[in-house]
């Protein structure tokens, strides 16, 4: 652990140059001979019938393959985690993005003007766009079939007596907060291409992030279209990005598949920057009530949640972030009696994917900006309320997650030190600091059976190794920190390792990049597979040099015995004398790494993680009184990542999302008003440029995690997490006023001056 | 997307002839505006006359008052020295406008001409006492620019005219001017309002202003003017413009009118500033709040003056002190 030569050092992305140069091959870029364009009709209303649908027109226009519509779906074939989303619906549209008919074509352009010529008739119906209302008796329903709009996917977390806690608490508060929804912003926008084999086998080149398991949606898909038995085959192209959104499969793959099966031709859909914004699915938005107690000395005694998400018209992963959002709810800080309900409501909105936290960023605006108002309604600092109630190693939560390392209350004294929080805090002059902590998961999560990942490991004849892995590089770096990994174990150097990741036909079995989980799980199936070949390569190494294996070890691609340094033999002439001798062999190692997690129980209790991720942000805001525009003048990002494989990496990883949060924090809201989103353009939907990046400092805290690949823990999601209750709780130190409904708007800002002050503003 | 022809004319000549003879064509500078209207729909020109490869008509002339060639670009204005000291607004809006990648191509003729009640050179234009010079198929003629803008994407441009240059007077020492863009981000960004200023200020007999150290601390804006109060500075000549607030850039004339001739003081900055607000017509939209428009007129006018006296008393410091202003 002491001597690491490639493990712990700043390694460039691997995949950086060919971005950089342009050479990279996205979706966008992949061609197939044959291939047709595919482009979906959406619905013109968030809620209409429809009483018409005339394709004959677009089916004669030269140039046109196929024109598909719900007919040509198989009936009852749902898409989704609830299955309660047809890929083109008839009968009834439901929301803005609702695809109706889709078209193959031999061009983008004809594929396009194919669906102007598509005649729709509706009858528009009376929306239902507000969580609140739709929740109400004798609301309009959504999907006629079920009961209510709330969906049944009830979450409750019941941890020890609220009710009694609360008579014993010396502080209560209690407070509402909302956000809103935002979007990806990947800027490889969705798309895939369907092509069938002569025998109905499927490749699908995609940029999904859980390629296994949508494998597993394909095979249904075909199943339904009555192909039993196929096989399908999924190629990633490089991925322009995901954060979430690639962890489902959607209509629009089903609708090239089905155009490729009408066609017999491969069919691509690529979605514009129009549809990316529209078509995609968001973070969920949430209308949050939070109560916190504390005793006279500050320490937490309960902590109390109700929360509504707007659900939308179907559901996709999205409606499952309560599971997720639990995890801070109840463990961040020690807080003994916990009680949480949420409830997803069917609207005509848009529906809701995974994003980045999976929901954790929601609920920790509402815990961290709700702890601040509990800390001035007791007179402690913020500060030395979060210290008194920190994680610590060794804790077992309320909800039974097992604490390993743990480097909170280092996180949170690193923010304090550089942002001289007893030098800044409550000074006024328009400036102030605030701070918020976070807990995520950092060694998995077990939320299918599985949390597992395969590794492939071969060794070509000049002691160069291939290394297959289930993992998706969807951007975040995973390629480059297996082949340190592996690298390192191996003693060769990091260029003789190549990552093959890409391809399920060659590449072992992953649940999919999400959980912050692959440099945790993937990085461990890795570690396990190259110390399997590496047992294989001296054993073979101590019969040509008559040693024993124990006295071996590889360093720069080199075999050399410890005892006596003239006994080498380099890696490939061993392999060579392996391959070329009568009776030879190969060289191959695999490797399943599975965390010892545990699924949660019907009380949504267990160890769901078997480490967990740690940080604390801190923030120095001016805030403009006339203006109401914050500006940041200090952001301390400090995160307890078990081990930094790659610093350079991992700073990426916690600068892009810091920036993420602040766009959240900020400025970022798709504005949907009854049913429409008014904002789908980078024009009008405020994602931060480069030039709004604030000076941020990532500070890297080490705790070496027993568990993790050298001692990592997960670090993709967590830089987001706690930076905009980092940020309200500055502004409210600065000027006095606390902006409980994100994004905090220089409107808003200004308005609750006003307020403050006994003016109104209009 | 529809097909169109591309023509390059080397001469304004020949480019109005090639217009008059081709019926759908449009003029395309920098195609910044263009391009995205074609994508959105919005025009579907049958032919391009593009007017990049004009030659003498992206120059910036400084001899005598400023000449801009209505094609030269962003970055080359603000790249250039003396309208960085001399014509500060328009410095202010080339430096915010979009990206670097696109001021590289985008050009002020396009800006003016596009007529977006949010073109962040208009309101510059404006104080700046700009005039068009037009070239058409009838001749060339000149127009104020504040007669130039008729409403959103309207202009008084007739079919096949060409804007030439836009021509600006000399400004003297005693003059300062300034654009303030009010936006959410740093970059990328229209304005969700854009006020231009420039003053001519005269002190007591010709004596140097006392207070200027103070132009540089952390001072309040009141303060400040306090002491331009008590040391009698007079403001001679005054424009106020203001985009985002009605179908086109406006100038605030009433406030304009109300600041001539008088001595600066806080109390006059707020009335000004309720004037100016009081000539707007600024509405509800997903881009700002009509009454966060109506304030921050109030707060920006206040800001764009001092900024403006400011440039007129620390010339060498020219370019933005870090202050709110
Ligand atoms: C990403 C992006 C960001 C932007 N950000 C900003 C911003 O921050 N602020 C802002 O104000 N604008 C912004 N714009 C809009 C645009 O860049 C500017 O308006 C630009 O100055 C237009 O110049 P152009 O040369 O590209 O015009 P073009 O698109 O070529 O032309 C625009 C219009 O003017 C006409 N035209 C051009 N030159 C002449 C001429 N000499 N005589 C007669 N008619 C003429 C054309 O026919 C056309 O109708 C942005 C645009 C984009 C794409």
């Amino acid at each position: 652990m002491n001597n690491l030569t490639i493990v712990g050092k700043k390694i460039p992305k691997r995949d950086a140059p060919l971005k950089a140069t342009g050479s990279a091959v996205y979706i966008q870029d992949l061609k197939i001979p044959g291939m047709l364009h595919g482009k979906i009709l959406y619905s013109k209303y968030p809620h209409a019938r429809i009483t018409g649908l005339d394709t004959s027109m677009a089916e004669k226009l030269p140039g046109v393959r196929a024109v598909v519509t719900a007919s040509d779906m198989p009936a009852n074939f749902r898409i989704g985690v609830m299955k309660d989303n047809p890929p083109l619906k008839t009968g009834k549209v439901l929301s803005i993005r609702d695809e109706i008919a889709a078209v193959a074509a031999i061009s983008p352009e004809i594929a396009e003007e194919a669906l102007s010529l598509i005649k729709v008739e509706y009858e528009e119906l009376p929306g239902t766009f507000d969580p609140l209302e739709a929740m109400k008796e004798g609301a309009p329903l959504i999907h006629e079939e079920a009961k209510s709009n709330i969906l049944k996917m009830p979450w409750k977390l019941v941890c020890g007596d609220v009710e009694a806690a609360k008579k014993e608490s010396a502080f209560i508060v209690e407070d509402t907060f909302s956000t809103p929804w935002v979007t990806h912003c990947c800027l490889g926008t969705s798309g895939c291409v369907a092509q069938l084999d002569a025998k109905n086998n499927l490749t699908l080149y995609s940029n999904t992030q859980i390629p296994s398991l949508a494998q597993n949606d394909y095979i249904e898909a075909l199943n339904a279209f009555g192909l039993k038995g196929k096989r399908v085959r999924i190629v990633q192209s490089v991925i322009g990005g995901a954060f979430g959104s690639k962890l489902d499969t959607y209509a629009y793959e089903y609708i090239a598949i089905l155009l490729a099966l009408k066609t017999r031709k491969p069919v691509k859909i690529v979605f514009s920057r129009e549809e990316e914004f529209f078509a995609t699915s968001p973070r969920q938005c949430t209308i949050t009530k939070i109560s916190h107690g504390c005793d006279k000395e500050g320490r937490l005694t309960f902590r109390e949640m109700e929360m509504v998400l707007d659900n939308g018209a179907y559901t996709s992963w999205g409606a499952t972030t309560p599971s997720v959002m639990m995890l801070p709810i109840s463990s961040l800080y020690k807080v003994p009696n916990v009680k949480y309900v949420a409830k997803c409501v069917y609207t005509n909105n848009t529906y809701s994917q995974a994003m980045r936290g999976y929901g954790n960023p929601q609920a920790t605006f509402a815990i961290e900006s709700s702890l601040d108002q509990l800390a001035e309604k007791a007179g402690i600092d913020p500060y030395e309320l979060r210290l008194k109630n920190a994680n610590e190693p060794g804790e077992i939560t309320p909800q039974r997650f097992k604490i390993t390392s743990c480097g909170m209350k280092e996180c949170i004294d690193e923010v304090v030190k550089r942002l001289d929080w007893k030098g800044k805090k409550g000074k006024g002059g328009n400036r102030g600091v605030g701070m918020a902590s976070l807990i995520h998961v950092g060694g998995g999560a077990r939320v299918y059976k599985s949390d597992g990942c395969g590794t492939i490991i071969k060794m070509d004849d000049f002691g160069k190794v291939d290394v297959f892995t289930g993992a998706s590089d969807i951007g975040q770096g995973s390629e480059t920190i297996i082949a340190q990994i592996v690298a390192e174990v191996l003693g060769i150097p990091i260029d003789d390792v190549n990552v093959i990741n890409n391809d399920t036909d060659i590449c072992p079995w992953d649940v999919g990049v999400h959980a912050s989980r692959t440099t945790f799980v993937a990085g461990n199936a890795a570690l396990g597979a190259a110390k399997k070949i590496k047992a294989q390569i001296l054993e073979i190494a101590a019969k040509l040099l008559e040693e024993e294996p124990a006295s071996l070890d590889i360093k720069n691609g080199v075999v050399f015995s410890v005892k006596n340094s003239e006994k080498t033999i380099p890696l490939g002439k061993a392999l060579r004398k392996l391959h070329y001798t009568l009776g030879g062999n190969m060289l191959m190692a695999e490797y399943f790494y599975d965390p010892a997690n545990e699924n949660f129980d019907k009380e949504f209790k267990g160890n769901l993680s078997v480490s967990y991720a740690y940080g604390a942000h801190g923030v120095e805001v001016e805030v403009d009184r006339e203006t109401g525009k914050v500006k940041i003048l200090n952001y301390i990002a400090a995160h307890d990542v078990g081990k930094a494989i790659n610093p350079m990496l991992l700073e990426g990883q916690i600068y892009g999302g810091g920036l993420m949060g602040l766009g959240y924090a900020l400025g970022e809201k798709m504005i949907y008003e009854k049913g429409y989103l008014k904002n789908g353009n980078f024009l009008d939907y405020k994602m931060p440029t480069v030039k709004d990046i604030p000076p941020v400092q990532a500070v890297i805290v080490e705790t070496d995690e027993k568990d993790g690949p050298f001692g990592a823990k997960g670090i993709g999601e967590p830089g987001l997490v706690p930076t905009a209750p980092a940020i309200a709780n500055a502004i409210y130190d600065a000027v006095g006023v606390r902006i409980k409904d994100l994004p905090i708007t220089p409107e808003k800002v200004l308005a609750a001056l006003r307020e403050k002050e006994g003016q109104t503003h209009k | 997307m529809r097909g169109y022809e591309y023509f390059k004319p080397k001469t304004i000549e020949e480019a109005i002839k090639l217009m008059g003879s081709i019926e759908g064509a449009q003029y395309i500078a920098g195609g910044t505006d263009v391009m995205v209207m074609l994508r959105q729909k919005k025009i579907a020109p049958r032919c391009m006359i593009s007017l990049r490869n004009i030659s003498d008509l992206s120059y910036i002339d400084t001899n005598d008052g400023l000449r801009i060639g209505s094609a030269a670009t962003h970055s080359a204005i603000e790249e250039n020295e003396y309208i960085k000291r001399r014509y500060c607004a328009l410095n202010d809006a080339t430096t915010h406008l979009g990206s670097r990648q696109i001021r590289n191509v985008a050009t002020i003729g396009g800006n003016i001409c596009n007529a977006a009640p949010s073109a962040d050179t208009a309101c510059p234009l404006l104080v700046l006492d700009a005039r068009a010079i037009i070239v058409g198929p009838k001749g060339s003629r000149e127009l104020a620019l504040d007669d130039f803008f008729l409403g959103p994407g309207k202009t008084a441009l007739e079919k096949g005219e060409i804007v030439k240059e836009f021509v600006m007077p000399r400004f003297d020492e005693s003059t300062g001017s300034a654009y303030i863009k009010h936006t959410r981000r740093q970059a990328m960004d229209l304005p969700i309002l854009g006020i231009a200023a420039r003053i001519t200020i005269s002190v007591k007999s010709g004596s140097e202003v006392r207070c200027k150290d103070m132009f540089c601390t952390i001072d309040s804006i009141s303060n400040i003017l306090s002491r331009l109060k008590e040391e009698g500075m007079r403001c001679v000549d005054a424009r106020i413009a203001m985009g985002v607030v009605a179908p086109r850039p406006i100038r605030a004339k009433k406030a304009e009118a109300a600041l001539t001739g008088k001595i600066i003081s806080p109390e006059l900055f707020e009335e000004i500033g309720d004037i100016a607000a009081g000539e707007a017509q600024p509405r509800d939209s997903i881009r700002g709040e009509a009454w966060y428009r109506r304030e921050m007129i109030r707060v920006l006018v206040k800001r764009a003056l001092i900024k403006s006296i400011d440039r007129v008393i620390r010339p060498d410091e020219a370019i933005y002190p870090e202050r709110l202003w």
